[in-house]
C-alpha cells in the first residue's frame, strides 16, 4: 500500500487557530466604519475608470477590428487570477492621466506570470513621462519572484513634444531594455505579443524580449518611415519650408519598415505571426505552457484552504478613525489559511507579531504591528510612559531582526502588515539602540534572498514605513499595497506643522504679533498632508503599487505566494525549517 | 449590578449615553483620550444606565469606575 502525506504535518497540518467571530453589536456598530470605507473605494472606483477610459474611446478601436489592451489582458488572463498594479500611477501628473501601461500580475495557463502591456488607446502606446519608472517597477517585480514577464507591446515610440521627460537620466525609457537584458541572462524569459507600430523606442520594445510574437499588422524597427526630413539650413520653419513638409507628406507612400514580410519571412526574428489579435495571445499562452513551473504539491505544506473567518468582516474590523485600536490579529485572521498562524515570540516585544502562516497550502511567514496600549512596556522606559500600539521599542526590533534572519534560513517569504506611527523617540529610546537596531532590521532583511510584499493597512510613517520592508526594500520587496484608509507620511501633519513653525510662534509671541498669519500657514500645511496623504494619491505617486479593497488582499497575498513558490531559485527542505521547530519550543 | 471600569488611563473625552438610556451588548458608551489614541469602551451586557460617575474632561486612573448599568 503506497502512503502520502505533506511534510512536517505535525506542525503544519493544523496550526493554532487565531481570531473569533464577530458579535451582533460589534457588527451593529461598525456600520458607520463600513460606510467610511465605501467612500473611499468609491474614490478609488472613479479613479480607475478615469484611467480606463484615457485616450481615445474603446468603441474606436473596437470599429476599426481592434482590441485594446484591456480587452487583450481580458483575452489572455486566466479567469479570476488578474491582480492590477499601478493602475494610478501618475507621479508627474501628465495630461494623459496615466502612463500609457497596464500591469499586473496573474496567471496564464496556470502559470503566473508579471503581464504588462502599452495602453494602445493612450497615443499609441507612446514614451509618456512616468512610463519608465513603471516599467522598472514591473521588470522588479519578475526579477523577485523569478516569474516569465509577459509584454503586449503596441509602442508608437516617443511623445516627441516632451522627450526631455522620457529621454533624459539613468532610469529612462532606455533603461527598461537594460533590465530585459538584466532578466534574460537572469534565466527569466520575457514574452512578447507585438502590435501595431513599433518605431524606434518601441522597436527595441518590440526586440529585447526572448520570444517575439507578432500580429501580421505588426512592425518593428529602429526608426520609422513616416518620418520626413524636417532639417533644413534655416534652422527654422518658414512658409516655403512648410509647404515643402505639406507635400511631402502628402505624396509620401511608403510602409513602415519592419513589417511581417520582413523579420517573419526574413530575419525570422518573430517566433510566429497571427492574422488575428487573439492568434498572438493564443501564442503567448502555448509558450506559457512550456515555462518552468514546479507543481504546487512540492512546496506546499497541507491542503489550501480559505479563512474560516470572512474577509467582508475587514471592513468591520480596520477602524477608518486612525486613532483608533484594533486587535490586529482579528485582521490576520480573515487573510491566513483556515484563520490559523503559529505566532514567534508572542511574550515578547509586544508591539509587533511574528510567525508562520499558510496560503493557499504554502508557507508564508507574516510580521505586523500590534495596536492598542501595553502599559509596563517598554522596560527601558521605567514607567515613564507606556508602549503604544503602532510604535517600535526595542524588544520589537529585536524580534523582527531575528525573525527575518531566520525567516531567510528557511525561505520563507514574507507579508509585512503595516500600521505604523514610527519608532519610539527620546534620549531613553536613543539609550535603548532604537536608531541602530532599525537599520538593524534593515540589514537583516537585505541579506536574505527573500521576496517579500508589504501592506500597509493604515498608517505607514516615518522611518518605520521603511524598515518594515516598505517600497525602499528594493532588492526584496515585489509590490507594496494600500488599503481603503491607508495614509503614507514622514509624520502626521499635525506634527509636521508644529516642527516647522513652533519656534516661529514662540518669535511672533514674543514679539506681541498676531499669531494668524503663522496659524494660517501651519493649518495649510496640515490641509496639505491630508490630501497628500490619501490613498488615491498614495497610488498616483507611488507610495504604493496599487490600492486594494481589504476583501481583495488575500488575492494579491496569493498572488504573490503563488508566484514565489512556482520557481525558487533556494530551496529548503520543509523538514530541515528551523523556525516551526523554535516556535514550538 | 455591573460597572463599566477604564481599561487605562486617561482623559474622558466623549460620553455617548446619558442615565436611563437602555443599552445593549458591545454598544460604544465612552471615549478615553490617551497617548493621542481614543480608547472607546464598550458596554459588555445590556441594561439601563443607572448613574455615570464622570464627566467629559475628567481625567480618570485604570480601573476607575466610568459608567453603572443596571
Amino acid at each position: 500500500m503506497s502512503r502520502k502525506q505533506t511534510p512536517l504535518r505535525p506542525y503544519f497540518e493544523k496550526m493554532p487557530d487565531i481570531g473569533k467571530e464577530l458579535r451582533a453589536g460589534e457588527v451593529r456598530r461598525s456600520q458607520a466604519n463600513v460606510e467610511l470605507v465605501r467612500e473611499q473605494e468609491e474614490i478609488i472606483a472613479q479613479e480607475l475608470l478615469r484611467v480606463k477610459n484615457a485616450g481615445i474611446p474603446a468603441e474606436k478601436v473596437h470599429s476599426r477590428g481592434g482590441m485594446t489592451i484591456y480587452d487583450r489582458l481580458d483575452y489572455l488572463v486566466d479567469a479570476g487570477t488578474w491582480n492590477p498594479l499601478h493602475s494610478l500611477y501618475n507621479p508627474t501628473d501628465n495630461e494623459e492621466g496615466c502612463t500609457g501601461v497596464v500591469n499586473g500580475i496573474g496567471k496564464i495557463e496556470g502559470k503566473w506570470a508579471v503581464i504588462i502591456g502599452f495602453d494602445n488607446k493612450v497615443m499609441a502606446g507612446a514614451w509618456i513621462a512616468g512610463q519608465a519608472e513603471n516599467i522598472l517597477m514591473v521588470t522588479d517585480m519578475a526579477k523577485r519572484l523569478n516569474v516569465p514577464l509577459v509584454w503586449l507591446t503596441n509602442c508608437s515610440g516617443v511623445k516627441l513634444m516632451e522627450q526631455e521627460t522620457v529621454y533624459a537620466g539613468r532610469r529612462s525609457s532606455g533603461a527598461p531594455f537594460y533590465r530585459h537584458a538584466d532578466l534574460n541572462h537572469l534565466g527569466i524569459p520575457i514574452l512578447n505579443g507585438i502590435y501595431g507600430t513599433n518605431p524606434a523606442g518601441g522597436g527595441y520594445q518590440g526586440i529585447s524580449p526572448t520570444i517575439l510574437l507578432a500580429h501580421d499588422g505588426a512592425n518593428i524597427a529602429v526608426g520609422g518611415a513616416g518620418i520626413v526630413g524636417g532639417m533644413n539650413p534655416k534652422g527654422y520653419i518658414d512658409e516655403e519650408a512648410a509647404q515643402a513638409l505639406i507635400e511631402g507628406t502628402k505624396n509620401f507612400k511608403g510602409k513602415a519598415p519592419g513589417r511581417v514580410e520582413t523579420h517573419f519571412d526574413q530575419t525570422a526574428y518573430f517566433r510566429e505571426a497571427h492574422d488575428t489579435e487573439q492568434g498572438v495571445l493564443d501564442g503567448i499562452k502555448d509558450y506559457m505552457k512550456m515555462m518552468p513551473a514546479y507543481d504546487p504539491t512540492m512546496f506546499r505544506v497541507a491542503a489550501p484552504a480559505e479563512p474560516k473567518l470572512p474577509a467582508s468582516d475587514l471592513n468591520l474590523l480596520l477602524p477608518a478613525n486612525q486613532k483608533r485600536p484594533y486587535d490586529a490579529i482579528q485582521i490576520l485572521a480573515r487573510l491566513t489559511d483556515n484563520s490559523e498562524f503559529m505566532e514567534y515570540r508572542p511574550d515578547y516585544g509586544r508591539e509587533v507579531f511574528c510567525g508562520i502562516a499558510k496560503i493557499d497550502g504554502f508557507p508564508v511567514a507574516f510580521v505586523g504591528n500590534q495596536q492598542g496600549v501595553f502599559p509596563g512596556y517598554p522596560d527601558y522606559a521605567n514607567g515613564e510612559y507606556p508602549g503604544v500600539g503602532g510604535k517600535h521599542y526595542r524588544q520589537g526590533l529585536i524580534k523582527q531582526g531575528e525573525f527575518v534572519t531566520l525567516c531567510g534560513r528557511d525561505n520563507l517569504p514574507i507579508v509585512w502588515l503595516q500600521d505604523t506611527t514610527g519608532i519610539d523617540v527620546g534620549d531613553l529610546a536613543e539609550e535603548a539602540e532604537l536608531l541602530a537596531l532599525g537599520q538593524s532590521l534593515v540589514y537583516s532583511i537585505e541579506q536574505t534572498e527573500l521576496s517579500m510584499m508589504c501592506i500597509v493597512l493604515r498608517k505607514g510613517t516615518a522611518a518605520a514605513h521603511y524598515i518594515m520592508c516598505g517600497p525602499q526594500a528594493n532588492n526584496n520587496n515585489a509590490f507594496t499595497l494600500g488599503t481603503p484608509l491607508t495614509e503614507i507620511y514622514v509624520m502626521h501633519g499635525e506634527t509636521a506643522a508644529a516642527a516647522s513653525y513652533a519656534r516661529r510662534l514662540v518669535k511672533e509671541d514674543a514679539a506681541g504679533n498676531d499669531l494668524t498669519p503663522t496659524l494660517d500657514k501651519m493649518n495649510q500645511m496640515i490641509k496639505d498632508y491630508q490630501e497628500k496623504s490619501q490613498p488615491a494619491y498614495c497610488a498616483k505617486t507611488g507610495f504604493v503599487d496599487e490600492i486594494v479593497s481589504l476583501p481583495k488582499l488575500r488575492s494579491y497575498i496569493k498572488a504573490f505566494t503563488g508566484a514565489n513558490y512556482q520557481n525558487p531559485k533556494s530551496i529548503t527542505p520543509v523538514h530541515q525549517m528551523l523556525l516551526p521547530r523554535i516556535i514550538k519550543g | 449590578m455591573p460597572e463599566l471600569l477604564a481599561p487605562i488611563a486617561g482623559n474622558v473625552w466623549k460620553i455617548l449615553v446619558a442615565v436611563g438610556d437602555k443599552v445593549e451588548l458591545d454598544d460604544e458608551l465612552v471615549i478615553l483620550e490617551a497617548l493621542k489614541m481614543e480608547t472607546p469602551i464598550y458596554c459588555d451586557d445590556a441594561g439601563t444606565v443607572t448613574e455615570i460617575k464622570v464627566k467629559e474632561g475628567d481625567a480618570v486612573n485604570e480601573d476607575d469606575v466610568l459608567i453603572v448599568i443596571d
